[in-house]
């Protein structure tokens, strides 16, 4: 074969050429056919008293009956065959061939009339035939590519699928050669095929000067994947040339072929890039909605600070004036929770939080918890509930802190003054697991907020101060971060309940003393 | 060197920003104490070895070098007691400031009594220890060479590693004792990173110490960091 391949462009496509398809039977085995018949009826007509004119039917019956059996050539040999016979056997004088006579002539020609007339349509049919066949035939290897196509996960697999299906549809190996963002056809797909280097420059050089083709030989038949018209290739399937005398490629499956795997490649580039697209945009929303938020968030306590600071300038009254420096403490507090909870959202996006585990107390986690949120805690008594044989958590102590003063929080702004948050500890039943649990008397927690409460900026309606939506997104990644998580639903009374759970662990003993 | 009295004490601020220099200055000098300041590392240095402060309040983030880096330089020569500031979220620079010698920190934001507590605590421990070997801490008497504890004149029966936990405490009152410091105090190098022996001590103590063991007023947890005893 020639090193360069001869590259045909699309005109040079070929209208499907029917495949000499296995049920064509042996053109011998015809003859041999029509011959039996002829001799059966010659045989039977014998020994039956009847005249020669209506064996003459039987015969001409014979030759139309053929004609739906075999080809064109055995049935003009039938219709001959049957003409002889007839004429030698039973036209009088009988064994001798007569002269014909006007009536007889007439039937003569009507038999090779006839015989050529069915022949011809049973040819027809025939072709047609095959044709439906074919065409169903490739009909099913292309839904069968499209659908092993469409279940592939990413492209790498979109390819092996569409390389297994090719090895079904088409005989020898196969390889699927992509080109990259230069324009280079990058290393084969999983094909055990492989082109010569100098093939694929060839492709490349082709690509380039946007020759649109479809199809090249190089001692293996190569397909250009055709993508969307007037866009350049993305790539090249290689099948391999079938020997000479073997059965020939069917060229209209291997286009077919290469389009559908094409489109189906060029969609999920399409999809691809939709989806950045989408994230891009999602990322957008957030950020808006997170300069929104932080903007309003932190305006609200630093217009109170500048509103009591003036307030304090102007006035003397003692009173007042404690009232305004409460105000500002207030302020402050709410400033400080915000800048934290924002840095810690930041570092779990950041995949920054890097959890320190080792052994804590959990009454030291919710102590120094409690001791941060002195303020909005005020207003709810706080039952604590924790077992005196209460294990040691195995966790970041700093994160667990979060933790729970996000959930305490949570609790406090959600729920009506007054009303009571309990904390209990324990061990989950199966012994597997250590809890902290966050149970309130609130109005609890309703079905639609349930799917989103742990996301970004989810805000509950009843939240009483504002605050950003970023506390329960925060205790779900620094739970997740410890390998550790949560969950909330209502309790029994109504209010909300979070629970976090971590692994149990035993620490060594102790030293003796 | 300034005879060392809690109501006038010679304090260098190192910190760059500005508003907190003005506002510590205010505070510090309405508490009575004279104030120098610096604006930078280099500055500070300069003016801690003109004259060494009875405290130096440092700031971990300056613009010309670490303030760890400033640290280890006075460490180097002198045991002046340093307050370093940092800022929330990071609890990493305040271990290191503490194992580099620091005597203690503060995380902005803080409050004036908090800084103004940590400072007494700290010229406190500048001053040779006062007579008595008996401290109390609330209801609770430590008797440091009886090696005994009373709560309202009750004998607390104490083990003897859950005394030196409070007496190496109450040796270091109103300062953050890091966890390793306190490990390696009591169990020697195998202790440390075995926080659980000083968890479950640190439990025990507050049965016994406090008065509500869960939400403790004197043997304070120091988040990320370790533990604080706070006798006043």
């Amino acid at each position: 074969m020639s090193p360069s391949p001869e590259i045909e462009s699309p005109s040079a496509e070929e209208p499907p050429r029917p495949l000499p398809g296995p049920e064509r039977s042996n053109p011998f085995t015809e003859y041999g056919l029509v011959l039996g018949v002829v001799a059966f009826i010659t045989v039977a007509g014998w020994f039956v008293p009847a005249s020669h004119y209506p064996l003459g039917f039987v015969y001409l019956l014979a030759v139309v009956g053929l004609s739906i059996r075999v080809g064109k050539g055995p049935v003009f040999f039938a219709a001959v065959a049957s003409a002889l016979a007839w004429n030698f056997v039973f036209m009088p004088p009988r064994l001798a061939f007569s002269a014909l006579q006007i009536d007889t002539a007439i039937m003569l020609a009507t038999y090779f009339l006839v015989a050529l007339i069915a022949g011809q349509l049973t040819a027809r049919l025939r072709a047609q035939e095959r044709f439906e066949r074919l065409r169903e035939q490739r009909a099913r290897t292309l839904l069968q590519l499209s659908r092993a196509l469409d279940s592939a996960g990413g492209e790498d697999d979109a390819a092996h699928a569409a390389l297994l299906q090719a090895s079904r549809a088409f005989p020898g190996d196969a390889a699927l050669y992509l080109f990259d963002d230069d324009g280079r056809l990058g290393a084969a797909r999983n094909g055990r095929l492989a082109l010569e280097p100098a093939a694929c420059r060839a492709l490349e050089e082709a690509r380039a000067s946007s020759f649109a083709a479809t199809a090249a030989i190089h001692g293996t038949a190569l397909l250009v994947i055709e993508p969307i018209p007037g866009e350049p290739p993305i790539g090249v399937l290689a099948i391999q040339r079938p020997e000479r005398g073997r059965q020939p490629v069917d060229r209209a499956l291997l286009h077919s072929f290469a389009a559908e795997i094409a489109a189906a490649l060029n969609r999920r580039r399409a999809r691809a890039a939709k989806e950045r697209e989408k994230l891009l945009l999602e990322s957008d929303r957030l950020h808006r909605t997170l300069l929104d938020s932080v903007s309003h968030e932190l305006k609200t306590p630093l217009s109170v600070l500048r509103t009591a600071v003036e307030k304090l300038q102007r006035t003397d009254d003692a009173r007042r004036r404690g009232d305004l420096v409460s105000e500002i403490h207030t302020a402050t507090q709410r400033l400080h929770r915000l800048v934290g909870n924002l840095l810690n959202q930041t570092r779990l996006e950041a995949g920054a939080i890097k959890p320190q585990l080792d052994w804590c107390d959990v009454r030291d986690v919710i102590s120094v918890a409690r001791r941060e949120l002195a303020e909005p805690l005020a207003p709810h008594p706080l039952a604590l509930k924790i077992p005196e044989e209460m294990p040691l958590l195995f966790a970041d102590a700093g994160l667990m802190e979060h933790v729970v003063g996000n959930l305490l929080l949570n609790a406090a702004v959600h729920t009506p003054a007054g009303t009571p948050i309990e904390l209990t500890a324990g061990k989950t039943g199966d012994g597997r697991r250590v809890y902290l649990r966050v149970s309130d008397r609130g109005p609890g927690i309703s079905p639609e907020v349930q799917q989103s409460l742990f996301g970004k900026f989810q805000r509950g309606r009843a939240a009483v101060s504002g605050g950003l939506g970023l506390g329960l997104s925060i205790v779900h990644g620094f739970m997740l971060a410890q390998g550790g998580s949560v969950e909330a639903g209502n309790g029994d009374d109504g209010g909300a309940v979070f629970t976090v759970y971590l692994p149990h662990a035993s620490p060594g003993s102790l030293p003796p003393e | 060197m300034n005879s060392g009295t809690v109501s006038s004490a010679d304090i260098l601020i190192i910190d760059d920003e500005a508003q907190i220099r003005r506002l510590l200055g205010l505070t510090l000098g309405d508490a009575g104490h004279r104030v120098r300041e610096a604006s930078t590392g280099e500055e500070g240095l300069a003016r801690f070895w003109e004259k060494e402060p009875d405290v130096l309040i440092l700031d971990l983030g300056l613009p010309d070098m670490s303030g760890l880096d400033v640290l280890k330089k006075i460490r180097d020569r002198s045991d002046a007691p340093v307050l370093v500031l940092s800022v929330f979220g990071q609890e990493g620079s305040k271990i290191s400031a503490l194992d580099c010698g620091a005597d203690d920190y503060l995380t902005k934001p803080f409050g004036e009594g908090e800084l103004l507590a940590r400072l007494r605590a700290l010229l406190r421990r500048k001053k040779p220890a006062a007579g008595g070997n008996t401290v109390r801490i609330g209801a609770v008497a430590v008797d440091l060479e009886g090696r005994s504890v009373t709560r309202d004149g009750k004998l607390v029966k104490l083990t003897s590693t859950e005394f030196d936990l409070l007496a190496l405490l109450v040796a270091n009152a109103g300062k953050a004792m890091l966890h390793r410091q306190i490990l390696r105090e009591l169990w020697g190098a195998k202790g440390e990173g075995q926080t659980h022996y000083l968890r479950t001590y640190m439990m025990r103590l507050r049965r016994k110490i406090e008065l509500e063991p869960d939400s403790p007023k004197h043997l304070l947890t120091e988040s990320g960091v370790g533990y604080r005893l706070v006798i006043d």
